[in-house]
């Protein structure tokens, strides 16, 4: 009997200590672990997580494009200079072109006289003056042509900087408006969301004595109704609360939104009245520029009758005068046709620049990023004071988080999840 | 008879019960935790890092000077480089010592204690030591930190270092693929997005981009990651180990399963 007995003992220890230290088994319930970010995906809050990364991603999606971050005075305000530094270009490029014009003509009529003399011809200078004079006749005309063209390429150039200067600026008070409505609408339902959290976390002892009542099996009905009625009754409160600061938030949002369209509407026929009217008047300007200048060059008289071989060499000097000048014009108009090109090149960075990346949303990124940052915090810290509560209550030794592979453990994920769920049900 | 033979069984029993626990208990008290972010608000990590920072910003300043003069991307990389290489040498020179230091201090704390391993406070939900104060007295006492004189015990909780199986060729390959993919689809879907009127209309650009992105992801990288903790698993087991955490988490001690891990995924 002494050995039979010695023999079972022996047994069962050998099977109860077999029992103990197999790691891997599930039964250990030394050691556990929780995967952090499934439990945040069903915790309460989670939306709103997600609806933040939402904006963060659509930000950073927008901003790929190169940007030029400029709130709509400072687009005016550079517009302005641009319009400015084409327009003081042209005024120098057409004042180097009329002193050369008037040097070519001198030199030209200069050369007339002195071909006159060699000829024999006297009273040169008046003569010289008038077949200068039908050169001027044809540079009139020219001049005419080319000014009426160059006004109307000029005024095609302003209506279309009018144009885009105008949606640039309509576009931006806009967004900077939505900017606004948003912040404000994140702002409210943030405070939403905490008075929830606040309500929640204040009910939340009632709420699990409750519950422990309801999950007694022994509780007889009329008990376990008074109970039901009493997590109904505070669910109810809960959500009322929550429902009345809705509803108030939601006055505010449509007050904010009708003051905010009021003020752009404002803003934009402001903004872009004075646009309008600066067109306006540079387009007067150069057309009063135009018609002094064509006007300065007067009518031509007729020229009188002259020797043909003068004749040929005067043309034969008007031609070469007229050529010299071109071609000393033609480095003026390409100094000034690069300028413009350059001018041209940094209108269109400035109004092509989509306002999704301007400082306003920059800043919003960095809000949004905070605004996460503490939200997620606030999140994992309620996880973990869940699941540390979970593994004290289990007599776990060990619980880690976010761990990259299991090989035995108990994963207390789904366990976290449920007590997760059923404190905010 | 029948009765001290029972009083025998019941003692076996409780003996066995008691040893089992012992057993269980015995891997799970040696895992020390330190919250590192106390360690770095100590007085003397404080002043390195102003220190350090400080040296940076006139790195930066003498960095943005030269720029300004190279001509080539060549050039340009080369002169980064030289600036980086000038700030590790800096951050050895400053902070090296302090780390230094803080690693004896780290050995000695969780040699006393016999602990395995010692992780980072951010992953202990529950239990574990905390050694932080331990440290910190040791790491400002006056005198020099000695060595232990042996390795930390076996630990049962492993780590792999996911920077080394990134560099397995067919999880380089993946990631190059995907990165790839992402630039090139951020360039079709941020224009798409620019010309969107509707906060609606970016939302489902922005819908059909992260679908993109997702669907993408789990055609070529969740295979590998899913065969990389499978096979990580399967290493772990082999060597008796419960959990494998990442290498970025550990601070001491552990069973590094690395080198396993990226044979079996070169295989």
């Amino acid at each position: 009997m002494r050995l039979r007995s010695k023999i079972v003992a022996f047994a069962a220890l050998a099977v109860l200590a077999a029992c103990g230290p197999n790691v891997h088994s599930s039964a250990v319930r030394g050691t556990g672990y929780v995967r952090v970010d499934e439990i945040v995906k069903h915790h309460p809050l989670y939306p709103q997580l997600s609806q933040i990364d939402d904006a963060i991603a659509a930000i950073n999606l927008a901003s790929v494009a190169p940007h030029v971050p400029m709130s709509a005075s400072q687009i005016a305000a550079q517009t302005g200079e641009l319009n400015r530094e084409l327009r003081d270009a042209q005024l120098r490029a057409n004042k180097i072109l009329a002193q050369k014009q008037h040097d070519y003509a001198q030199r030209e009529s200069q050369a007339v006289s002195a071909a006159l003399a060699a000829a024999g011809i006297h009273g040169s200078g008046g003569l010289a003056g008038q077949q200068m004079s039908g050169a001027s006749a044809q540079q009139l005309q020219q001049a005419t042509q080319a000014a009426n063209a160059d006004l109307q390429a000029y005024q095609q150039n302003v209506i279309a900087q009018n144009n885009a200067a105008s949606n640039s600026i309509e576009r931006n008070l806009q967004t900077q408006a939505d900017q606004k409505y948003r912040a404000k609408a994140e702002q409210l339902q943030q405070s939403e969301t905490d008075l929830s959290l606040r309500l929640t976390q204040q009910d939340a002892a009632q709420r699990l004595a409750i519950k422990m009542r309801l999950s007694n099996l022994a509780l007889d009905p009329t008990q376990r109704k008074q109970a039901q009625e009493q997590l109904a009754a505070i669910n109810s409160r809960e959500s009322a609360a929550v429902e009345t600061q809705r509803n108030a938030d939601a006055a505010t949002l449509r007050a904010l939104r009708a003051q905010l369209d009021r003020q752009t509407g404002d803003a934009i026929r402001n903004q872009v009245g004075a646009i309008a009217a600066q067109t306006r008047q540079k387009l007067e300007e150069r057309r009063n520029e135009v018609g002094s200048q064509l006007r300065s060059l007067g009518p031509p008289p007729v020229p009188n009758n002259i020797p043909p071989n003068v004749q040929a060499r005067i043309a034969q000097i008007h031609r070469q005068y007229v050529g010299a000048f071109q071609s000393d014009a033609a480095k003026t108009v390409a100094d000034y046709n690069a300028t413009k090109a350059d001018l041209d090149r940094q209108f269109a960075a400035l109004h092509g620049a989509d306002v999704g990346a301007t400082g306003a949303a920059a800043k919003e990124l960095d809000a949004l990023t905070k605004r996460r940052g503490e939200l997620y915090g606030q999140i994992v810290a309620q996880i973990r004071n869940d699941a540390s509560r979970i593994a004290k209550e289990r007599g776990f030794t060990v619980v880690f988080a976010d761990i990259w592979s299991a090989a035995g453990g108990y994963d207390l994920t789904n366990e976290v999840i449920k007590d997760v769920e059923s404190q905010h049900e | 008879m029948k009765i001290r033979s029972a009083i025998f069984f019941a003692a076996a029993v409780a003996l066995a019960t008691w040893a089992g626990r012992g057993a269980i208990a015995a891997d799970l008290t040696d895992v020390g935790f330190i919250d590192q972010s106390d360690l770095a608000n100590l007085p003397v990590f404080v002043a390195a890092n102003r220190q350090l920072a400080t040296a940076k910003t006139q790195m930066d300043s003498q960095f943005n000077a030269q720029v300004k003069h190279v001509r080539t991307d060549a050039q340009r990389q080369q002169l980064t480089l030289q600036f980086q290489q000038q700030f590790n040498d800096k951050q050895r020179e400053i902070v090296g010592p302090l780390f230094q230091r803080a690693q004896l201090a780290i050995a000695a704390v969780s040699s006393s204690r016999n602990l395995s391993i010692v992780v980072d406070k951010r992953i202990v939900i529950f239990g574990g030591q905390d050694i932080t104060k331990d440290v910190e007295a040791v790491f400002a006492g006056p005198q020099a930190i000695q060595p232990p004189a042996a390795t930390p015990p076996p630990s049962q909780i492993g780590f792999v270092d996911q920077n080394v199986l990134d560099g397995v060729p067919k999880v380089q390959t993946a990631n190059a693929t995907m990165q790839q993919f992402e630039t090139t689809q951020r360039q079709v879907y941020s224009a798409r997005i620019a010309q969107a009127r509707t906060p609606a209309e970016k939302q489902q650009i922005l819908t059909e981009f992260n679908k993109t992105i997702s669907d993408k992801q789990d055609q070529l990288l969740k295979p590998l990651v899913d065969q990389t903790r499978s096979t990580t698993s399967d290493v772990a087991r082999k060597k008796n180990l419960i959990l494998v955490v990442d290498k970025a988490d550990v601070i001491y001690g552990g069973t590094d399963i690395t080198p396993d891990v990226q044979n079996a995924l070169t295989k």
